[in-house]
């Protein structure tokens, strides 16, 4: 009989219970499937530097196409100025990337396919860039809401709707990643449910999509994942480099 | 995408519904929320700790220097592409002026061949002159000793023809006068 499938992001504590100040903070099987993803990366990463080859191995060479592929992105949106943020932003592009990939995995936990989670990026992206866009340009960062080229009488409304526009940044980028993943793995599961429940003579369709459909989710893992760091960086450029 | 999310969130409901299990998405139940962050926290600022401290700077470091070792390569060629550029210049040049020395050789040696020749010519013609006048002087030399012999002798014959044919001697004196004056006469008949 086919599960809920919203069974597969329930979270349960693994191990004792921690409680600091009221506040739970257990070991649970997301924080596990982090520690997972964020071993994945920490082996992936030091067998690809293990040695320093003029012509680079396999591994090497991941490492190395993933470094030129964020530094580019990184200067391609958001300029030379971002520089310092680099290893921020490669960080969060391979977290959330392996995080996505490690919940393709059957019997996995997507650590992405929770709101809190991408939330918690999401704010902290927002709040950073903000502060820094107003560490870098002072006041002056509120031309953001001001686009020039205007003409004064929609300047309000404009400005109202770039401003409910930049609050709903972070709303809109944790959602986009977190919908994505939870509607991807629920359907998933809802194909495979529909596999067992119509048995051994009508489950080959669904089965067939439940392949085809695990093509579409690889893709949107990688996807996602671009997308999140994409977004950041765009978010960066408008700090670092104020454009209006 | 706001409507493709709802219809998640009935559709999920409803399977709950139908399994009669805990209700609604468990992404929205806040009991684990605080554990999450905490978590997510604690392994995100170790993975950046050490991809910007350790792994960033490893591959920085590799690709730094393959490009260093392919910058320096095609240096290395574009230097040692000149110096052939150079030798090959020079080797043009010395060509040239070995042509030119070879050309000033030739010629001077000619010259100095000619010359030689000359001087060897000079020197030969003038001891053929020398050895002509010295003949010449001995030709006239022994011109004038035969007509004195033949005077002397025409003499002889004379006074040998005068002496058979008269029997007496005749002074030599007018002997040799008609003997001088007759061949002066037959010179002079043979230079007419």
């Amino acid at each position: 009989m086919a599960t809920n499938p919203m069974e597969q992001f329930k979270v349960h504590k693994i191990g004792p219970e921690i409680e600091i100040s009221g506040i739970n903070l257990s070991f649970t099987n997301a924080s596990l499937f982090m520690v997972i993803s964020a071993g994945l990366i920490l082996i992936l990463l030091l067998f690809g530097t293990r040695e320093k080859k003029l012509v680079p191995g396999k591994i090497q060479l991941i490492s190395e196409i993933l470094y030129n592929f964020i530094a580019k992105m990184i200067s391609d949106t958001a300029g030379k100025k971002a520089k310092p943020f680099f290893p921020f932003i490669f960080s969060l592009f391979v977290f959330i990337l392996f995080c996505n990939m490690v919940g393709m995995l059957p019997y996995s936990f997507t650590v992405t396919s929770h709101i809190i989670v991408t939330l918690t990026f999401a704010l902290f992206i927002f709040i950073g860039v903000t502060i820094l866009g107003f560490v870098m340009h002072g006041f002056k960062y509120l031309r953001i809401f001001v686009p020039s080229g205007v003409p004064i009488v929609l300047l309000p409304i404009i400005s109202i709707i770039e401003i409910i526009s930049y609050l709903s940044r972070p709303i809109s980028l944790s959602v986009r990643l977190f919908a994505n993943m939870m509607a991807g793995h629920t359907m998933l599961k809802v194909f495979g449910g529909f596999v067992i429940s119509l048995g051994l003579i009508g489950g080959w369709l669904p089965l067939s999509f439940s392949v085809a459909l695990t093509g579409l989710e690889i893709l949107v893992a990688f996807l996602q994942a671009y997308v999140f760091a994409i977004l950041t960086c765009i978010y960066l450029n408008d700090a670092l480099n104020l454009h209006h | 995408m706001k409507k493709f999310f709802a219809l998640l969130t009935f559709l999920s409901t409803w399977e709950t519904n139908i399994h009669s299990a805990e209700a609604g998405m468990p992404q929205l139940d806040p009991e684990y929320w605080f554990s999450q962050i905490f978590w997510l926290i604690i392994v995100f600022i170790t993975i950046y700790i050490l991809i910007s401290k350790i792994f960033i700077p490893k591959i920085k470091g590799s690709i730094d220097m393959r490009e260093d070792k392919i910058r320096k390569d095609l240096e290395e060629a574009k230097t040692f592409k000149e110096q052939a550029e150079l030798k090959l210049k020079e080797y043009n040049s010395l060509m040239e002026t070995a042509k030119l020395d070879v050309k000033k050789i030739t010629s001077k040696s000619r010259q100095k061949l000619n010359e030689d020749m000359q001087i060897k010519k000079e020197q030969i013609q003038k001891k053929i002159d020398a050895e002509i006048s010295n003949a010449g002087i001995e030709i006239k030399k022994l011109k004038n000793d035969s007509f004195d012999k033949v005077n002397l002798i025409s003499q002889d014959i004379v006074s040998n023809l005068v002496k058979d044919i008269f029997g007496e001697d005749l002074n030599k004196s007018s002997i040799e006068a008609s003997v001088s004056q007759t061949i002066k006469e037959y010179e002079r008949d043979k230079q007419k």
